[in-house]
């Protein structure tokens, strides 16, 4: 008897002991000998060669400089990326350093509280970064990440062999634009190579800059807190360029079933004379162009539209993604992440990676061995105005709203202007800004 | 102790840890969503109770109904073309119709062994606009700006995937089917063979009869698969262009864990829930008169 009731005391122990293991523990930085080893949860995509191979050198260059620190990595991408960092919030089990954006994207996650306000780090070396890397990310002013870069969401780079070839300027205006399309249709090219699957880059790439033309600054802020509509001219007016691109077969055929990736290889490939996509694809063209290729592609803006009472010949620009901490860390875990944070963005890193086509957010002259397109959009950022991206000020939710529209939009099935009516509703009644 | 109290503490030993482990995986998770999709909730913070509001929300949303509507074409393929063409294929290999019936067992169960995204991938290499169909339809037609228009079609976008899931599933409704076929004694048949039974009446006089039970298994297996259809969609298409292809377990990812409304993603999935039972039940009142009239 009392032996079963042996076996019986075990079993429970043994069955409570499991489920209690099995309920896991947040992983915590390790000192080991000295050593401080760091949980990073990074955005990657390893099936990116240039992209992968490229971080490693950052982090066997950090690894070198700061052999008490050891970095573990957890790759993911695109939306597992998102998944998991906000399934990992809500468990209390963040890593310890992770990646972040500056807007929307990872609102959720950074207005938690779950995250470290990097300010008192960021006040003692403010100067080295451009004043737009250091806008407010949080209600109160936090900064939360440290941008790696400041980003134009839109840049429109032209091959300027073909466009010789084919006897073309770049167009002044979108009309000048829309009449190249039949003569570079015709000689078996692409007039404008854009991807568009996943919706997004409609949006990102060409709207919002379109929009900072159409309405500008002013007018966002004023649509954001419903002092203006997305009704408005100012909206649809950006709207009507994109579908008279669309119908005028402007567009890489199959623009909204085509994924990411697709445009850049028609571009790089020759197939395109014009290609619409954000300044950071300037290091995918550094590592997949010939040095010849190097030198016929230009940076550009789209071209003038008939009314641009917003920022005229404007890009779309945002704080860059970076690097930020787990609240939880403290005393030399968190001046340890601290070190890789400042290192990936800041002089160190950003020297790194401006030789492989970057443009750093901190403000170091540019290496004179830069990468000939580093430099051309360096001059870019430089000349060009900017206004908001759209997804960086308003919901992500809303996103959902706005990108199956543009694309319906572009299918003939709805017009601009129940594009605009039908986002403005959404807002109206959902967008945090409105409330 | 007593005999009894033995017993019962030896049976509470042996299903304890069972019972334990399903009802946490298995019966918490579907009360938790039951109960988080009264709520509005991120996922963070605390849940606030909003009653039926997430259901309504979802049943008045466009997308939601497109969802619906592309979830019922999948059963429907699933039930009407999936079983009775796995029955066919299992039936003529079964019945030697055709040579070489392992070979084309082996590659009508190939698709199967294949991962959801490896298939979805494979696909979209032939059919997206950089795939191989549609640069040869490029050359073949003397169109560079040729892609398959059925996929930014409203309507029929669908179609393309419910072929690839029919290309995909029939080979395991297949195997299952010729698996019971095998179970039939061979006397019978080849009594009804002898007695002059034509192959229509062994068909359907002898063989499905037998069938009744299997085919409601599968159907059950189909309506509940296709419900929670997701991976083969979601590689292929993501549900877009403009949700033409989306199903409700995409809205339902998309909704808890793009936009964080875990409240209104758990009512989603407890849809999801709904509508099985409901169809299996629809199906169960069908097979019962079926068997009542076969068995």
């Amino acid at each position: 008897m009392l032996h079963k009731r042996f076996l019986m005391v075990f079993a429970i122990v043994a069955l409570v002991g499991g489920f209690v293991f099995a309920g896991g523990q947040s992983e915590q930085p390790a000192e080991d000998d000295g050593v401080i080893t760091l949980q990073v949860q990074h955005y990657l995509d390893l099936a990116d060669n240039v992209s992968a191979s490229n971080f490693q050198e950052l982090v066997d260059a950090f690894h070198a400089a700061n052999p008490d620190i050891r970095l573990e990595f957890d790759y993911l991408f695109n939306e597992p990326y998102h998944n998991k960092l906000q399934s990992s919030a809500i468990a209390g089990q963040l890593a310890d350093v992770m990646f972040l954006w500056p807007g929307k994207r990872t609102g959720e996650v950074t207005g938690s509280g779950a995250i470290k306000d990097l300010r008192p780090w960021i006040e003692q070396m403010d100067a080295e970064f451009a004043p737009a890397a250091l806008a407010p990310q949080g209600a109160n002013g936090e900064i939360y990440e440290l941008p790696e870069q400041v980003t134009a969401t839109h840049v429109m780079f032209s091959n300027d062999r073909l466009m010789d070839e084919l006897g073309l300027e770049f167009p002044q205006t979108l009309e000048e634009l829309i009449a190249q399309g039949e003569v570079i249709r015709e000689a078996g090219y692409i007039p404008i190579a854009m991807d568009n699957g996943d919706g997004w880059q409609m949006q990102s790439c060409l709207l919002s800059a379109l929009v900072a033309r159409t309405g500008g600054r002013e007018w966002l802020d004023a649509a954001r807190v419903g002092d203006a509509s997305f009704s408005d001219p100012e909206f649809v007016n950006a709207l009507r360029v994109i579908k008279a691109l669309y119908d005028n077969e402007m567009f890489s055929p199959g623009i909204n079933q085509a994924a990411y990736g697709q445009a850049l290889t028609d571009f790089v490939t020759e197939n395109a004379v014009y290609f619409i996509d954000g300044g950071w694809r300037t290091a995918n063209l550094t590592g997949e162009m010939t040095d010849d290729q190097y030198d016929y592609v230009s940076y550009h803006v789209f071209p003038a539209l008939p009314q641009e009472p917003g920022i005229p010949d404007s890009t779309a620009v945002v704080a860059g993604t970076g690097f930020g901490m787990n609240a939880d860390l403290e005393g030399a875990e968190a001046d340890a992440a601290w070190e890789w944070i400042y290192f990936f963005a800041g002089p160190e890193g950003s020297a790194i990676k401006a030789e492989q086509g970057w443009l750093p957010a901190v403000q170091i002259p540019l290496p004179e061995d830069s990468p000939v397109l580093t430099v051309k959009l360096a001059d870019f950022l430089g000349s060009t105005p900017g206004g908001y991206v759209i997804d960086a000020v308003m919901d992500a939710e809303g996103m959902g709203v706005l990108h199956p529209l543009l694309q319906e939009m572009m299918f003939g099935n709805v017009t601009p202007q129940e594009v605009g009516d039908r986002y403005e509703a959404w807002v109206a009644a959902n967008d945090s800004s409105r409330s | 102790m007593t005999a009894s109290r033995e017993k019962k503490i030896a049976y509470g030993m042996l299903v304890g840890p069972s019972v334990l482990i399903y009802a946490s995986i298995i019966i918490f998770p579907i009360v938790f969503s039951l109960v988080a999709g009264f709520t509005e909730w991120s996922g963070l913070g605390v849940p606030e109770f909003v009653g039926l509001k997430n259901y309504t929300r979802m049943l008045s949303d466009p997308v939601f109904r497109l969802g619906l509507r592309n979830n019922l074409l999948i059963v429907a393929i699933s039930v009407f073309g999936q079983i009775p063409f796995g029955f066919a294929l299992a039936y003529i290999i079964y019945r030697r119709m055709v040579r070489g019936h392992d070979f084309f067992e082996t590659m009508i169960f190939l698709p199967i062994t294949i991962s959801a995204i490896v298939v979805a991938k494979l696909w979209n290499q032939i059919f997206s606009p950089a795939g191989l169909f549609t640069q040869l339809m490029r050359i073949i037609r003397d169109d560079p700006r040729f892609v398959l228009s059925v996929f930014e079609d409203r309507t029929f976008a669908i179609v393309p995937i419910l072929f690839v899931i029919l290309w995909m599933y029939t080979g395991i409704y297949m195997v299952i089917f010729l698996a019971n076929l095998q179970r039939i004694d061979p006397g019978v048949i080849e009594a009804a063979v002898i007695d002059g039974a034509r192959e229509h009446q062994i068909l359907f006089r002898v063989v499905l009869p037998q069938m009744v039970n299997i085919v409601f298994t599968t159907a059950v297996f189909a309506i509940a698969g296709s419900l929670k259809s997701f991976d083969l969609i979601f590689a292929m298409t993501g549900g877009g262009p403009a949700h033409y292809t989306e199903v409700i377990a995409i809205y339902m990812y998309l909704n808890t864990f793009k936009y964080y409304n875990y409240g209104f993603g758990s009512a989603v999935s407890m849809m999801i829930v709904f509508l099985s039972l409901g169809l299996i039940t629809a199906v169960q009142s069908v097979f019962r008169r079926l068997e009542a009239r076969y068995v």
